[in-house]
């Protein structure tokens, strides 16, 4: 649609969703959300009626008003409780969606095994061998190959040979494992066997990595990944200074100028600004805070402090803007009727695309019963 | 342009993407918290066959604060005065974080299928919707038809 070229969308990265055969993963999927920011959970916590938020999200609410968002039961501040369960889940969700995405979608179309591939008999290993062998003499090694059952015996090119295994030694066959290497009968590439049929299923694909290196690299890997892991837990250890405890939020009502000045430079916060600047900064730093004690992977304070000072600039031009400008000027008869002279021909596109996308869902009814996605969409 | 919450940015582009029936809705080129909206009359309601225009406005504080909403075009309800204010409660104090404009303007189609006139705002066809329904209907499948066709 050429309205999702909007320029001020173009920053937005959204993760693609599941193939909608799949109903039971987009709805895994969307469980995984807050139901506020519509984002995956962050610090998720529950409130006394069941629900849960982010723990930014619930306290900025509960800011506002003393309800669930979901519910509409009376809830305090006091009944938030991290929930360690959910930020699992949800941190093992992250990590295996790309994985799940890639399986849900369509086999791609296997690539036909190079040709040349048959030509080449040679054989490598003499534990166990592959040979090509014309049809008509698949019956002499009948006995050998159906001894071992799950054996790749079909044929890939069916007009004129059939690929037979025959064990040499039948001692040594029964020494290997899982993990020792051999020919892939097809092609003659090396792998260890429990990826044999695999590799044939693919249509012989060239291995990615030398198979004799595999182990080591495996090693190393893991090293790196635990090096990862170590080094992430880490992030916190640079805010010793300042007390990693939950902030008691202050009466405003009863503070002074200098009571909260003195709140915002016990965490290095800027200072400046009037009663009512120093309290929306002081609140909004009180949720990003308290927040971020409810997660596993805090922030930094410096982390917050930027994002504190972002929110807050961006609140600044907002005011500065003037943003309400064209909603005063609806109240009035006149701006009303001038602003719907100016955008009458966006309304007049809108008009006939509700027109048209209606007449085209009708014919799509008619054809099968095809509104019920839509009612479940619209919760 | 401010930072625009992400939340907004998703919202925006589901709603251009698959709005629900009857109902679009696309924000201004240089404010995306300023959209412009079109919802059609809901089926056997008066109202049936024209196509509103509405303007919806996200404040600062959205989506801790519901969005702002009013109608442009003319229009015969109880629950909707001459300058296009709504009373729906999710506007006002039922307002949750967990509604969304979707969910707004789904709520808005579906007044106009439902006028309630014992929670009027305008005041003098609540009046007339009570005391000659007919005719009051009537009034409204004029407006319309003069107004929103």
């Amino acid at each position: 649609m050429d309205m999702s070229s909007h320029p001020l969308l173009s920053a937005l990265d959204e993760p693609a969703p599941f193939p909608s055969q799949y109903p039971q993963l987009r709805r895994l999927d969307r469980s995984m959300v807050c139901q506020i920011c519509k984002e995956p959970f962050t610090g998720p916590v529950t409130i006394s009626c069941g629900h849960s938020f982010c723990s930014a999200c619930i306290r900025s609410s509960l800011e506002v008003m003393k309800k669930c968002p979901s519910c509409n039961e009376t809830v305090t501040e006091g009944s938030i409780r991290r929930n360690r369960a959910l930020e699992e889940m949800v941190d093992a969700w992250e990590e295996s969606r790309p994985t799940l995405i890639d399986l849900a979608q369509p086999p791609r179309k296997r690539p036909a095994p190079p040709e040349t591939s048959h030509s080449k008999a040679s054989l490598s290993s003499g534990v166990k061998r592959a040979r090509l062998s014309p049809t008509g003499s698949a019956n002499a090694s009948g006995s050998a190959s159906g001894s071992r059952s799950g054996s790749p015996t079909k044929s890939r090119r069916a007009n004129d040979v059939v690929v037979e295994e025959i064990d040499e030694n039948e001692d040594d066959v029964l020494e290997l494992t899982e993990n020792d290497e051999a020919p892939c009968p097809l092609c003659q590439a090396t792998m260890p066997i429990s990826s044999i049929p695999l590799h044939i299923e693919k249509g012989c694909p060239p291995p990615k990595a030398k198979p004799k290196s595999n182990g080591v690299l495996g090693k190393g890997n893991q090293k790196a990944d635990w090096k990862k892991v170590f080094s992430g837990q880490g992030l916190g250890g640079k805010t010793k200074e300042v007390e990693m405890k939950r902030i008691t939020k202050p009466n405003y009502a009863l503070s002074s100028p200098a009571d909260l000045r003195a709140i915002l430079s016990e965490y290095s916060l800027p200072t400046t600004g009037d009663k009512p600047t120093l309290q929306s900064r002081l609140q909004e730093w009180i949720i990003l805070f308290n927040s971020n004690l409810d997660t596993s992977h805090p922030s930094s304070l410096s982390a917050l402090r930027a994002k504190l000072a972002e929110s807050e600039s961006s609140k600044r031009r907002d005011k500065e803007k003037g943003k309400d400008e064209v909603v005063n000027q609806l109240a009035s008869k006149d701006g009303l009727a001038k602003y719907a002279s100016v955008k009458k021909s966006e309304f007049e596109r809108l008009r006939r695309e509700i027109i048209e996308r209606d007449k085209r869902r009708k014919d799509a009814e008619e054809g099968k019963g095809d509104g019920k996605e839509n009612a479940i969409e619209v919760e | 342009m401010s930072a625009l919450p992400k939340r907004i940015l998703k919202e925006t582009e589901r709603l251009m993407a698959d709005s629900p029936p009857g109902i679009s809705a696309a924000p201004k080129d240089d404010n995306l918290r300023h959209f412009d909206v079109t919802v059609a009359g809901p089926e056997s309601s008066p109202y049936e066959g024209g196509v509103f225009k509405l303007e919806l406005f996200l404040p600062e504080e959205y989506p801790m604060n519901p969005p702002k909403v009013r109608f442009l075009t003319k229009i015969y309800h109880p629950n909707i005065d001459k300058l296009g204010r709504i009373c729906l409660d999710i506007l006002k104090d039922k307002w949750s974080p967990a509604l969304q404009i979707r969910t707004v303007l789904l709520s808005i189609q579906a007044l106009l299928g439902a006028p309630n006139p014992d929670d009027p705002l305008a005041n003098d066809v609540a009046q007339n919707w009570k005391e000659n329904q007919s005719a009051a209907i009537a009034q409204a499948r004029e407006w319309t038809r003069q107004y929103a066709q």
